[in-house]
């Protein structure tokens, strides 16, 4: 900066907190240019020096000093986000006195009513429910691969729902490869071969199950039941809602030596819950021992590796966990077509 | 045909920062650091390898709030006026060390080689105008330039359809008037993707998009060749995901080539070691210490205290660069290899995409690093040849037809960093906006059916457009969870709600604040070409 430009712009500077800066303040010093430069015009700016009081400032720069968020109107408003395949957040706002149209609607057969926030799980028919306010927000832990739908409603024991808005629809993402080949020729590829393209891409852990998996589905689900009801050692749970690739999934990661808390949020809520019920007696070994005794394993152990998401700079990318064997890769095929009449039990989860 | 192909694309882009309110302002040193150790040095190196005969064939998105900030006439003056200051004290520095430490002094000899060289080069070879540099570049064949959202809003994140319309419309407008031509491929803002964005990309002439890797990996039904081939959405828009193992290998914090020991450090900076006095002049009016650039320090070990990190030796770090490039190359040959073989003899292509910052500004010698590749990769060796989705997709090679399942390249792979418990408190405000701005231009679209709009009324729609974008960007959820500059990036949230929510008060009461009006378009002057219906209703 040339000595004439630093004179100027103290001066601009001890002036009053706001002034048309003078145009040549702006431009550039050329001493320090050796071949000759072809001038670019400056430009004329209105600016503030750094301390202006607020009081000091014209209308239309003290309106903007100090931002503020406005008030949101009191409307019916109601959003679903999803955060990832396990977690969504909803916002919403009830305009106007919501109970007024219930009195309407109802009568005086309204008092018993309170205002509720329901989340449907639209594929399966189920919902829960929560007491809430006029406004607010919420996180729910949900299902990959599953479609949802928040409410806000008025419910009362032995009483019909009355609904008052509902959200929009959204689908969570499956977090597996899909169990669907394609259909042409040129496209179709078998489990093992997919496995290795998994493998090869650094997915490792989705390798290692589509290749536990292998190309019979009915049959692979069957030895992912028969291996989760020998490790929480009760043979009367029905497996409605849970998909076989993400139990299949968290064997694999507890047999690795994964914490189950270190899992809370990533993995299915209602597969957390039933785990965390029966913590004390879970173990990697146990874990590793029902794959084995299910699936054709012949490794002595698994070990996970994780990257942390750090990268060089502000950032943080998402880089895939993977899986190793300690002594050799699986066979690649369940053993579970020689088990396909094993009985899997029925029931339902205590917790649903 | 080459065993493999290698596409390498760079993800340029920088919030929208310019505050002519105010003589200096801090955050705007994000563009100028980023042009002196990022763009120039990008650019003169793509231009040398081209006119050497060695076209480096990469893709490269400079968002379009880069673009505005790079042909604004006052940043531009701002950036001039910056890198004379460093350029006087890299000058001061050559003289310093001389007398005082030694040890410094061929450090601060190329700074000051290197920075009156940028200054020749922003002038004279430039005029100042790097979009117009990198639009050479791109009609000379060398790379292909594609574009990104408008203020790199995260779709997924946008509530409504007719405002993640905007996003794109308005950023392949920004991008013709930029280039000059139809963008063929867009980075989606993070790498987020959710199924149907790819519609509101084929109504606007994109051919491809960049994501993650999962994005195809698990997507329906198995892609044959997983993620090292693109993928056709069911709409004909093709997808190109991103490769893991070449990201480890040159971005990973744990084991990425830039943590060498030789490599330059980046904490330690001048700015923070020599005595305030000196400094003064170089520092903005408050006379707070900051990052000024020069850094004389090696990384000397992962453990090593920054106060015991030894000097940077520019030779040796070279040669570091040219070594990892080696390197680089033979493990992509590697890989070629085997992913061929995985495939039964269908090639296979590596996408490989970074954050342009990361090469220069993060590490001091990325550039150095994407020279010697792509010389050696022309010079050295037949396995890789270099390309862009553009020429993949010209090349014939059938692609399979899946659907995508949704994604981001952020941490754990979905939208946890731009939606959290830091920051879930900006999407009402955000899509309230969006619901109102589409009210708005319905409103006016219909009203210039049947009279030509006031002025005023233009202005003050354009600019209700500009302030939805603006809040939009995912910088500043980002920077929210990262907890770097946090106040800011709040401030500048609501104050384009802010900003957004006067411009309403306008519209619905007649009573226009035409000195307000003229400051807010004063200081958030984007797009100067928007098109307030792009809102209107799909």
């Amino acid at each position: 900066m040339s000595k004439d430009s630093k004179e100027k712009k103290s001066l601009a500077l001890k002036a009053d907190y706001i002034e048309f800066v003078p145009a040549d303040e702006l431009s550039s010093s050329s001493e320090l240019i050796t071949s000759a430069v072809e001038p670019v015009e400056a430009v004329a700016v209105r600016t503030l020096a750094p301390a202006t009081k607020l009081e000091d400032m014209p209308p239309a720069f003290r309106e903007l000093a100090e931002p503020k968020l406005p008030e949101l109107a009191h409307e019916n408003r109601a959003r679903l986000q999803m955060q990832s395949p396990n977690r969504l957040f909803f916002y919403w706002s009830v305009g106007a006195n919501p109970f007024h149209k219930l009195n309407l609607a109802l009568g005086a057969k309204t008092a018993s009513y309170s205002l509720v926030l329901k989340l449907v799980d639209v594929r399966h028919d189920l919902e829960e429910i929560y007491p809430i306010d006029a406004e607010g927000s919420w996180w729910f832990d949900v299902e990959a691969d599953g479609e949802y739908r928040a409410e806000i409603g008025f419910y009362a024991p032995n009483r019909p729902y009355v609904r008052a808005l509902f959200s929009n629809t959204v689908a969570t993402p499956r977090k597996s490869p899909s169990p669907r080949v394609d259909t042409e020729a040129d496209w179709s590829i078998s489990a093992d071969r997919f496995a290795r393209v998994l493998e090869v891409a650094g997915f490792t852990e989705d390798a290692f199950d589509v290749a536990l998996a292998g190309d019979d589905i009915d049959a692979a689900e069957m030895a992912t039941h028969a291996a989760f009801t020998q490790l929480v050692d009760e043979p009367d749970f029905d497996f409605e809602g849970i998909a076989a690739d993400e139990i299949r999934n968290v064997l694999l990661l507890l047999a690795s030596g994964v914490s189950l808390e270190s899992l809370r949020g990533k993995i299915s809520p209602l597969l957390f819950a039933i785990l965390q019920k029966r913590a004390e007696s879970l173990s990697a070994e146990k874990a590793f021992a029902v794959l084995k005794d299910q699936f054709d394993i012949e490794a002595d152990e698994i070990v996970e590796e994780e990257f942390g998401p750090g990268v060089f700079g502000v950032s943080s990318i998402n880089f895939p966990r993977r899986l190793k064997t300690r002594r050799t890769l699986p066979k690649l095929q369940p053993v579970s077509s020689l088990r396909s009449s094993s009985p899997v039990a029925g029931g339902r989860f205590s917790n649903r | 045909m080459p065993t493999g192909f290698f596409s390498l694309i760079l993800h340029a882009h920088l919030p929208f920062v310019r505050h002519p309110e105010y003589p200096e302002f801090l955050e705007e040193d994000w563009l100028f650091e980023a042009i002196t150790e990022v763009y120039l040095p990008l650019i003169f190196i793509l231009q040398s390898l081209n006119e050497s005969g060695v076209k480096p064939r990469l893709a490269m998105n400079v968002s379009p709030p880069l673009c505005e900030m790079l042909s604004d006439e006052l940043l531009q003056t701002r950036y001039t006026r910056h890198l004379e200051n460093l350029l006087e004290l890299a000058d001061k520095e050559v003289d310093r060390t001389q007398n005082e430490a030694m040890e410094f002094h061929d450090v601060a000899k190329m700074y000051a080689v290197g920075l009156r060289a940028s200054l020749g080069l922003w002038n004279d070879r430039y005029n100042r105008d790097l979009v117009a540099a990198f639009r050479d570049l791109q009609d000379k064949g060398a790379i292909e330039i594609i574009t990104c959202g408008a203020t790199h809003g995260f779709l997924p994140l946008i509530a409504t359809q007719e405002a993640r319309r905007a996003q794109v419309n308005v950023a392949v407008a920004n991008y013709k008037k930029h280039f000059g031509r139809q963008p063929r491929g867009i980075w989606l803002p993070e790498c987020a993707y959710e199924p149907g964005v790819e519609a509101l990309l084929k109504d606007a002439g994109i051919e491809y998009f960049i994501s993650d890797t999962h994005a195809i990996l698990y997507g329906d039904p198995r892609p044959r060749y997983g993620v090292h081939a693109p993928v056709f959405c069911p709409n004909g828009v093709a997808v190109f995901a991103r490769d893991v193992e070449t990201s480890q290998q040159v971005w990973s914090a744990e084991i990425g080539y830039p943590g060498n020991d030789v490599y330059r450090e980046f904490y330690r900076d001048v700015g923070w070691d020599l005595p305030i006095e000196y400094l003064k002049p170089h520092l903005h009016e408050d006379g707070n210490r900051r990052h000024l650039g020069l850094k004389y320090h090696r990384i000397t070990g992962r453990n090593v205290p920054q106060q015991n990190k030894a000097p940077y030796i520019p030779a040796l770090a070279r040669e570091k660069a040219a070594e990892n490039a080696s390197h680089f190359i033979g493990e992509r040959i590697k890989q070629a290899h085997t992913l061929r073989a995985t495939f039964e003899g269908h090639p296979p292509l590596v996408v490989s995409p970074y954050d342009a910052e990361l090469f220069g500004h993060w590490w001091y010698e990325g550039p150095q690093f994407i020279d010697f590749f792509f010389r050696k990769l022309h010079y050295d060796q037949s396995d890789i040849a270099a390309i862009t989705p553009g020429d993949f997709l010209d090349s014939g090679i059938p692609i399979q037809r899946q659907q995508p399942t949704a994604s981001s390249w952020g941490e754990n792979g979905y939208y946890k960093v731009w939606i959290n418990e830091l920051n879930s408190w900006m999407y009402p405000y955000q899509h309230d906006a969006e619901r109102k701005m589409t009210d708005l231009a319905n409103r006016f679209s219909a009203e210039a059916s049947k009279r030509d709009l006031l002025e005023t009324e233009v202005r003050l729609l354009k600019q209700l457009a500009r302030e939805l974008l603006l809040a939009e960007s995912s910088d500043w959820a980002f920077q929210i969870y990262q907890g770097t500059t946090v106040e800011y990036s709040s401030r500048r949230f609501q104050s384009h709600i802010h900003r957004f929510d006067l411009l309403v008060k306008m519209v619905e009461s007649g009573e226009v604040d035409h000195e307000l009006l003229a400051e807010i378009e004063r200081r958030d002057n984007i797009f100067a070409e928007i098109d307030f219906s792009v809102y209107s209703k799909l």
